[in-house]
């Protein structure tokens, strides 16, 4: 049984700044099975952001094949990636993207309304996983930076994603924080979730399956 | 939780703003509102007036009418047609006529141009020809220096039977012989005096500004009209009171030409500021739409989204203007009474109605939901990449 969610082969992003063209990811084949923890480390610049965004079918490769879930995203219109998106992917940012009118609660409950099934029991079943019931009505503005980001990935999870993507999640938090958001990432794994979280820090991600390392766009080796 | 909570959830943002953007949508259906009212309202005073009110149903006139009656009575000014006295005599072999009221009309403005008095020579045919002629004091003429006022003019003027009454501009002196029950119509404005007397005054004796004919069946109109036609020089109109009205209703052609600029001008504004607002709502929150589409909301998602808060705004800002609309409409109507118009019916001149208050609310919902159109498309095509990746 094929246990492959998300297959990269021969993947290349080239932008164009000016004249001059950056390749930001250069010929790249990767494969994370179901289950995995994988961090994608690197500097910035590395490209690894980049990555990220071509898995999450936010971006477009130049060239090489991208599959997530069985399904070939290079070759695929724009509402079958927005289908994915909003059913297989769950996002988590390094800024949070609450919407600062909404409560909480509605803000975990924003993309089951975009997939047609608002389910305030489920947003609320996932709040208490990221131990915010007693906040469900907040805005989040009366929140802390740890406290948004696990609104954040309770947001994700609300449609029930297989796989999820965190650019630098632990970005704008402290290190105690960090350290929360990170175990919380460890809980959703064990229950089988797959997670690809892209950081520059090392320490943060002792905790992961796997260690992908990149450079100048290109994967430098895996452990 | 629904499209709806989120909509307004974000008009919440800036309260300010989408207050404003409702405002100037408020102040073109008001606009709208008044306008409209004042439309039909002062074509259906015009009407009343000259055609349910006078109980006249034709007017014999000298060549240049319809324009040029219109025009005595509009202006104020002394027509330099007239219609002979004789023409009476030749009229009154017609058959099936109930009266005949030969009649001077003129205007007068007052010297500091505050007033402009309107003066009418009649005479006791008057009384089978206007429905309403009916003294709250007094009665007719007793002498040539007789004057019989309208309810109005007595009320302005504090003037009761066997009152004297000077005109400056003719330095003459009348004594009040009647005054008439109000009978909400232009003759509540007027100043009544014998024919003769009135035509001494302009000095047109023997002249008249129009003969007005009741008929006996209003069904036989057109027969008479070419038996009156028949009977008089080629010189002479016969019109009906409905063309004479129409031809009143032509000099506030240009006025309505004016109001409805004024009703586009303000509908463009609202426009371009419904336009500005949903643009910049939609420009300050790139980022959040970017992310939207990143957990999967769609281009009908965002136009759903930001066509439902320019829905709110619409619906308030019509709702509220066109309310707005219908309670000023009788100030404007005072308005445009006193400033605007050289002929004033009697009635009220601005007449708004459930029909004007949906039309005007429909209009500027749908303008501005189609305003809604460009901003919906902005937020529908971000690609959440490029905002991204500018963060």
């Amino acid at each position: 049984m094929n246990n492959t969610i998300i297959k990269l082969e021969h993947v290349s992003k080239e932008y164009h700044r000016g004249t001059e063209t950056v390749h930001a990811v250069n010929d790249v084949s990767l494969s994370i099975n179901k289950g995995e923890f994988v961090a994608i480390l690197g500097h910035s610049g590395s490209g690894k952001t980049t990555l990220l965004n071509i898995i999450g079918c936010l971006d477009h490769p130049t060239s090489g094949d991208v599959e997530v879930n069985g399904i070939k995203i290079s070759s695929s219109p724009e509402k079958e990636l927005t289908i994915l998106r909003k059913k297989t992917i769950g996002f988590v940012f390094q800024q949070f993207f609450l919407i600062p009118t909404l409560t909480v609660l509605q803000n975990v409950q924003l993309p089951a309304l975009f997939a047609s099934k608002a389910d305030e029991g489920k947003a609320k079943e996932l709040l208490t996983m990221v131990g915010l019931e007693k906040r469900l009505s907040h805005l989040p503005g009366q929140l802390s930076g740890g406290e948004m980001q696990r609104v954040a990935i309770a947001r994700s999870l609300i449609n029930d994603p297989p796989v999820l993507l965190a650019d630098e999640p632990t970005g704008n938090l402290d290190s105690r924080n960090a350290d929360n958001i990170m175990n919380l990432l460890s809980e959703l794994n064990d229950k089988g979730i797959t997670i690809v979280i892209v950081t520059h820090n090392h320490d943060l991600v002792k905790n992961c399956s796997r260690h992908v390392f990149m450079e100048d766009g290109k994967l430098k080796h895996e452990s | 939780m629904n499209y709806a909570t989120v909509a307004m959830s974000n008009l919440r943002r800036n309260p300010v703003r989408s207050v404003l953007t409702g405002l100037s949508l408020a102040i073109s259906a008001a606009t709208l509102t008044v306008v409209l009212s004042l439309d039909k309202g002062y074509t259906s005073a015009v009407t009343e007036d000259l055609v349910n009110k006078t109980g006249v149903h034709l007017y014999i006139t000298k060549e240049g009418c319809p324009i040029e009656a219109a025009s005595v009575i509009a202006q104020g000014g002394l027509s330099p047609l007239y219609v002979s006295e004789d023409i009476v005599s030749k009229i009154n072999y017609v058959q099936h006529l109930e009266a005949v009221m030969p009649f001077k009309l003129f205007a007068v403005t007052t010297n500091d141009g505050s007033r402009t008095d309107i003066f009418m020579g009649v005479t006791e045919a008057v009384k089978a020809v206007k429905p309403d002629w009916t003294y709250a004091s007094g009665g007719w003429f007793t002498s040539d220096t007789s004057v019989i006022l309208g309810a109005e003019m007595a009320r302005i003027e504090n003037l009761s039977v066997g009152d004297k009454m000077y005109t400056e501009h003719f330095n003459r002196e009348f004594v009040v012989s009647g005054i008439l029950e109000r009978s909400y119509s232009q003759d509540d404005g007027t100043f009544f005096l014998p024919l003769l007397t009135a035509q001494k005054l302009v000095g047109r004796e023997g002249k008249l500004s129009a003969v007005a004919i009741k008929l006996k069946d209003i069904s036989m109109l057109d027969e008479i009209r070419n038996q009156l036609r028949a009977s008089i020089p080629a010189d002479y109109f016969v019109i009906g009171s409905k063309e004479l009205s129409e031809g009143i209703l032509a000099f506030f052609s240009s006025t309505r030409v004016i109001m409805f600029v004024m009703v586009v001008v303000a509908i463009l504004i609202s426009v371009f500021g419904i336009i500005n607002t949903m643009l910049m709502a939609v420009l300050e929150r790139k980022k959040e739409f970017a992310y939207l589409k990143c957990v999967g909301a769609g281009k009908k998602d965002l136009l759903k989204l930001i066509s439902l808060e320019t829905l709110a705004i619409c619906l308030s800002g019509s709702a509220l203007g066109v309310v707005a609309g219908a309670f000023l409409s009788p100030l404007s109507g005072n308005m445009m009474r006193k400033l605007f118009i050289a002929y004033t019916p009697s009635g009220s001149i601005a007449r708004p109605d459930l029909l004007i208050v949906i039309f005007a609310f429909t209009v500027c919902t749908l303008i501005g939901m189609a305003c809604s159109l460009y901003p919906g498309l902005r937020a529908a095509n971000i690609v959440p990449m490029e905002v991204l990746r500018n963060e």
